[in-house]
């Protein structure tokens, strides 16, 4: 059984379709990533999925149950952590946590729970009014995982978390894919996404433009890494015993700068201790991934722009998913 | 399922009893209570404590409903607006256990304000006019307490059924205005152009059933039943009902034996309808919004 799948999802205000005949699947135990930039209808199919809003077409079911029938049965089961949320500001962080545990049924800890996403004793005592963003994103982590959900939806988990944070983040997502917890993880953020999904979806403008995991993405608009070696001396005498190599598709030489493209990542040692071997100094060595930014560019855009270097994250698109009124 | 309203209802009594908005109301209310009895416990020797509860009627019709309204009326809007919505609805309590939820909680905190100012009603009484009227008192509380929970129910089923703050604000003071201040000129106005004339004392049935279904006049009505002395109601006049049609009870202006839906007891159901039909139109409305 499938933890998510939509057939068809299609929501349309007005005019604008925010989702358009969505057809996805989360198997379970799986962390898949939901990747697209701002207003590409992340939030909005997962409004759907937790029947926040309801769909103009199609259908969702979560760990098998109708998103919109049997609500009911899928919110016991499932930890959200949504976008745009707010805390109640009156009450304490600890009396979120005992809030979600009594709806929930559960035997969880409180005080467990609060130090699982690192928010201390005296912070948790304080009103969730006074609480910085990051804060409140942790304390609702934290009401999600209170049950020991079956599906963790999270949306946009990391919006404002700093560095560290975000990298504690990953390790609590990573913990509990350990044990067992499908965990669908929306983001616009590449690297976040990178960081822990198995596999990913691309949504741009409501559809989905690809899933597979990253490596296949990466193959797919025919990836490997690009290793730049610099060199004390003229490169071009290096150039046949290196694209001898196993793995190493091609070798160009441009004064003391040996560029290889290697896909099969274990190639990469083998080179340098032939480079070496040859009696050439190294003086450095850089490696560059084929970059999501220019995959997703290839995705949307149907070419891709051979960057591989700048910024990592997809840039916001201006559309964003109107507000919803009556 | 509804197993989650009393989870809900009780955040709410929690939440809602750390606002500093509530402990002013609740103040206001006691302290019209305190001053109001000081004050005649200075000026009028000969009152007795049954006469002096009857006399709070006055202040507590204008002021109990505008306390249950600003209690309810961002109940559930508020909540969409801001987004602890999403962080509600994504466990385990669903739509319906929201909205009575809320409407529970928010009527608790209401019937708190109102038992607190009447225990110290009672408390007052006793102590400065030396007796205690236990059977008004009760019955007197639970008048009021039935016109704060309604006005509740109201806020919270208005807060239910419209996606913005300012709607349902709009929404409660036009409503409090109507039942107020417009309410002659929207029965009485229509009567008088149909007719020519302003409604008699002795009013077609209609007319009277619509009197009848003022929230104001059906607490004045049934505060005057179970206390001594009259309540009399707090709305404006135009004039376009004579004076003395305004001061009686659609009882004593129908010629004969009053039909049931026109008796003074009525006003208890004329309450409820104001609780429930509110609630009944919000909750249809939010079952069915996109958040």
């Amino acid at each position: 059984m499938a933890a998510i799948d939509t057939t068809g999802l299609t929501k349309e205000y007005g005019d604008l379709t925010a989702v358009d005949d969505l057809d996805l699947t989360v198997e379970t135990g799986e962390v898949f990533g939901f990747l697209g930039p701002n207003g590409a209808g992340k939030s909005t199919t997962i409004n759907m999925l937790l029947d926040f809003t309801r769909p103009t077409a199609g259908s969702a079911t979560v760990l098998g149950y109708d998103a919109q029938t049997e609500a009911d049965e899928i919110s016991p089961r499932v930890g959200v952590l949504p976008e745009g949320f707010d805390i109640y500001p009156r009450l304490s962080g600890r009396r979120h946590v005992e809030f979600a545990i009594e709806t929930k049924d559960a035997a969880d800890d409180p005080d467990g729970i609060l130090d699982r996403v690192g928010l201390s004793p005296d912070d948790a005592a304080r009103p969730a009014g006074d609480y910085s963003k990051g804060m409140c994103q942790r304390l609702a982590t934290g009401m999600a995982l209170v049950g020991d959900p079956d599906v963790l939806i999270m949306d946009e988990p990391s919006s404002g978390l700093d560095p560290h944070g975000i990298r504690e983040m990953q390790d609590l997502v990573r913990d509990e894919a350990e044990r067992g917890t499908t965990i669908f993880f929306s983001s616009h953020i590449l690297e976040h996404v990178e960081a822990v999904c198995d596999r990913i979806g691309v949504l741009h403008e409501g559809k989905l433009v690809a899933v597979d995991t990253i490596d296949g993405l990466r193959e797919s608009i025919g990836g490997g890494a690009t290793m730049e070696l610099m060199l004390d001396e003229p490169a071009s005498g290096l150039c046949d015993s290196v694209a001898s190599i196993d793995g190493v598709a091609d070798v160009d030489a441009s004064g003391r700068t040996l560029e290889c493209s290697v896909p099969e990542p274990s190639a990469k040692a083998e080179i340098v201790t032939t480079v070496d071997g040859a009696g050439a100094t190294i003086r450095d060595v850089r490696i560059e991934d084929v970059s999501l930014e220019s995959l997703f560019a290839t995705l949307t855009n149907g070419e891709s722009d051979g960057d591989t270097g700048a910024g990592r994250s997809v840039p916001p698109k201006a559309a964003e998913t109107p507000e919803v009124s009556e | 399922m509804t197993g989650h309203i009393p989870t809900v209802a009780r955040k709410e009594f929690e939440d809602a009893g750390r606002s500093k908005l509530l402990w002013a109301l609740s103040g206001l209310l006691v302290a019209i209570v305190v001053v109001g009895y000081t004050a005649i416990w200075y000026t009028a020797d000969d009152a007795t404590a049954s006469e002096v509860l009857g006399f709070l009627g006055f202040p507590l019709q204008t002021i109990v409903p505008i306390a249950a309204l600003i209690v309810g009326y961002m109940a559930v809007v508020g909540e969409r607006r801001s987004g602890s919505i999403k962080l509600l609805l994504g466990l385990p309590p669903n739509r319906t256990d929201v909205v009575f939820g809320k409407l529970v909680g928010r009527m608790a905190v209401v019937g708190v304000a109102v038992i607190l100012a009447f225990l110290i009603a009672l408390v007052l009484g006793a102590v400065f006019f030396g007796s205690v009227p236990i059977v008004d008192w009760l019955g007197f509380a639970a008048v009021t307490l039935l016109f704060g929970v309604s006005f509740a129910g109201l806020a919270v089923g208005v807060s239910a059924g419209v996606s913005s703050r300012g709607r349902s604000m709009a929404l409660v003071v036009g409503t409090y205005m109507i039942f107020v201040a417009l309410w002659e000129l929207l029965t009485a106005g229509p009567y008088y152009l149909i007719h020519d004339e302003g409604p008699p004392v002795e009013a077609e049935t209609w007319y009277l059933v619509l009197q009848q279904f003022n929230p104001m006049s059906a607490y004045t009505t049934l505060a005057s039943n179970v206390v001594e002395g009259t309540v009399p109601p707090f709305t404006f006049q135009y004039g376009l009902e004579e004076f003395e049609a305004a001061q009686l009870t659609p009882a004593e202006r129908y010629a004969g034996d009053a039909p049931f839906y026109l008796q003074d007891w009525f006003g208890a159901v004329v309450l409820v309808f104001w609780l429930v039909g509110p609630v009944a139109i919000g909750y249809y409305r939010f079952s069915r919004a996109d958040l």
